[in-house]
């Protein structure tokens, strides 16, 4: 960070920084299957981490070793430096918002969130007034009375979020904190979260299968898959340099094309279909010559033109779908050989659907830096 | 127009009227009735006849017949039953065993409920099929059985002298103790059934919760799990508790006559005796202290249920 510059929140860049939680090597078997595969993560105070993946690729393990229930095989955690192996669950200043919540089904909202308080050491007369403070942060003070089951979804996610806060957890877990949400509560939800993190300044590790979540909420996103981390990245990052296909293919919506590498000024040339000019690429890799090689192309970087533009790669296809958005309309492209590409248009003009329509021959266009190159 | 609509509406009315009435017919067939039939023996006189009491109602003498009928019903077997202590000498020795047995079952049922609860998932079936699997040989052989068990020259002594963990054969049989034996064995799965019941629906990670939030497992045990076992636990204390209270195969094949309870005196009042009044009586006061905890009970529950709106 240099002198006038704006101060950015990225601890990961600084080597000085001292990581909250630190994974050395953990390794998490159940029998033969491997679910947690010799992991090294540094995750830092304050930061909104994601854990992203499909189902069954550790990052549940991953977070419940965390919490203390599951041990590593192999390996250590350790929290603001102290192994955690030796600590159970109830000593780890580590709480941990469930996925159904896990509200205690007999005791009101307030007796929920004071829970944790009373199995602390805090005294009985400051109890009273944290449970009142965590009560007015997720603005259900008239709530706090009620049972669980007499309060909403979307409510009932929110006194468990007080009830994990309410003992000022150095870490914060959230197993797919959302996923009972319907989508509108839970967008609004996100941008709760994100402010009430900031609030309290906790360090959030959020589990989630959902892209647009991790992407919406986190600081650092780890992509897993198959109890092995693929990339560790801030959002705009992973989106725009994915390190393999699976990421780019996770992560937002992508075409990939397969194809050889060749040396060529400032990058590589991909061939990628017989009789078609090679497509070029900006890549910081070096791949030798013919090594096979993908192409992750994110629609929105593809121009869409009736007309032959000028740019690094141009190619010409035939329209099969439209998928009209609103703002935006998605074209689904066969090029030549049959290799499907989706571009993207901003509906800017009021007519703009009607200029291109099933069955049209377009021209795709994008700059030798808006693709990105993975070898295989 | 109107006329029809009311027909229908009627009608609808009539089937839902006949829909409820089916279970109350039931029940003033099968409990009001009989309940009043032995209301009205208690409050008669023994007689050497048959029936064995008076008097009875004769409908051909009309309403003097119907004023003499009543004129001679009393209260007199009800005094006597405070008379004599045997009878509420019998009435607290009965509370005071099924109380003690429902709390030894509940302790004995609450480990295997819970245990059988949180057993792998595809063990459950079993573990739920050898609770109930007593059930299909007669109460009655399984009540012998003990008594081949717990008497003197029985397995049990048997097996504790081989073992040299003691030198004469203890007395079991015939006790409390084997009335206590008896009870717990007999009615272990209507405790056990209930408690499984409420404690395999419950959601693990709110244990998981506790611990998170600092309980120990001790704690997340009290504080979590036995709240949230609560109607399974009150249920199955009921299902001992009631037919502990009048149980008479128990205490009159285990007990020996060192045992008191009030149905056995029931028993002998109704075969012995052949004194049905008094019988009745015995019967009917019985019947009271059951029900009296039953809708204490129920009133507490409803209170809670609307405290919780």
């Amino acid at each position: 960070m240099t002198g006038g510059a704006p101060q950015v929140f990225a601890p990961w860049d600084d080597p000085k920084a001292k990581p909250l939680i630190e994974f050395r090597g953990v390794t998490k078997r159940f029998g033969d299957f491997t679910a947690v595969d010799a992991i090294d993560l540094n995750i830092y105070p304050r930061e909104f981490f994601a854990l992203l993946g499909p189902s069954g690729c550790g990052k549940t393990t991953l977070m419940r070793m965390l919490a203390g229930f599951e041990t590593p095989t192999e390996g250590h955690i350790l929290l603001d430096g102290k192994d955690l192996a030796a600590v159970p669950p109830n000593r780890r200043a580590v709480n941990m918002m469930f996925q159904s919540y896990a509200l205690f089904p007999h005791l009101t909202v307030y007796d929920n969130i004071a829970f944790g308080l009373k199995r602390s050491d805090m005294p009985k007369s400051e109890i009273d007034g944290r449970v009142t403070e965590m009560l007015k942060l997720v603005q259900l003070g008239p709530f706090a009375k009620r049972k669980p089951h007499q309060i909403s979804g979307g409510q009932r996610q929110r006194v468990a979020l007080a009830r994990a806060l309410a003992k000022a957890p150095k870490l914060l877990l959230l197993d797919e904190p959302l996923a009972a949400l319907d989508k509108k509560l839970r967008h609004d939800t996100q941008f709760e979260l994100m402010d009430i993190q900031e609030k309290t300044g906790t360090t959030f590790v959020i589990v989630t299968h959902d892209q647009e979540e991790a992407m919406t909420v986190a600081s650092r996103i780890a992509v897993m898959k198959d109890g092995r981390l693929l990339q560790v990245s801030t959002p705009p990052q992973i989106y725009e340099n994915p390190n393999s296909a699976y990421v780019a293919d996770f992560i937002g919506d992508v075409t990939i094309i397969n194809g050889t590498a060749e040396p060529h000024p400032d990058g590589y040339a991909v061939h990628w279909a017989e009789g078609q000019a090679p497509l070029v690429v900006r890549s910081p890799l070096t791949l030798s010559s013919g090594q096979a090689c993908h192409l992750a192309i994110r629609p929105e970087k593809v121009d869409v033109s009736k007309t032959r533009p000028e740019d690094d790669n141009v190619v010409k296809g035939e329209v099969i779908d439209i998928a009209y958005l609103g703002n935006l309309s998605t074209f689904h492209v066969r090029l030549p050989g049959g290799q499907m590409l989706k571009a993207q248009k901003f509906n800017t003009e009021h007519s703009a659907r009607k200029e291109i329509t099933w069955g049209d021959e377009i021209w795709l266009s994008w700059s030798d830096e808006c693709a990105v190159l993975l070898d295989r | 127009m109107s006329d029809m609509t009311e027909d229908t509406d009627r009608l609808g009315a009539l089937r839902r009227w006949a829909l409820i009435l089916v279970p109350y017919l039931w029940l003033l067939g099968l409990f009001l009735v009989p309940f009043i039939i032995v209301l009205k023996i208690s409050v008669s006189d023994i007689a050497l006849a048959i029936p064995p009491y008076a008097p009875t109602l004769d409908l051909s003498q009309g309403w003097q017949g119907l004023r003499d009928f009543l004129g001679k019903l009393d209260f007199e077997n009800y005094i006597f039953l405070t008379q004599d202590d045997l009878y509420w000498k019998a009435y607290l020795s009965s509370l005071r065993i099924a109380v003690v047995a429902t709390v030894l079952t509940l302790l004995v049922g609450f480990p295997v409920a819970h245990a059988m609860a949180r057993a792998p998932e595809e063990w459950r079936p079993t573990l739920m099929m050898l609770v109930i699997l007593p059930f299909w040989t007669s109460f009655l052989i399984r009540v012998y059985a003990w008594i081949g068990i717990l008497s003197g020259e029985g397995y049990l002594n048997q097996f504790l002298m081989a073992l040299g963990v003691i030198d004469s054969p203890l007395t079991i049989l015939n006790t409390p103790v084997a009335v206590y034996i008896g009870i717990v064995y007999t009615y272990l799965p209507f405790m056990i059934l209930p408690i499984y019941a409420t404690l395999e629906k419950m959601d693990d990670s709110l244990i998981e919760a506790a611990e998170d939030l600092g309980c120990t497992r001790l704690q997340s045990f009290w504080l979590v799990t036995l709240p949230l076992a609560r109607p399974g636990i009150i249920a199955g204390c009921f299902l001992v508790f009631i037919p502990t209270l009048g149980e008479f195969v128990i205490p009159s094949l285990l007990g020996g006559s060192n045992t008191l309870m009030v149905g056995k005196v029931l028993w002998d009042e109704f075969f012995q005796n052949r004194d049905w009044p008094v019988a009745s009586a015995v019967a009917v006061i019985l019947l009271l202290l059951i029900i009296l905890p039953v809708v204490l009970f129920q009133r507490n529950q409803e209170r809670q249920g609307e405290a919780g709106k």
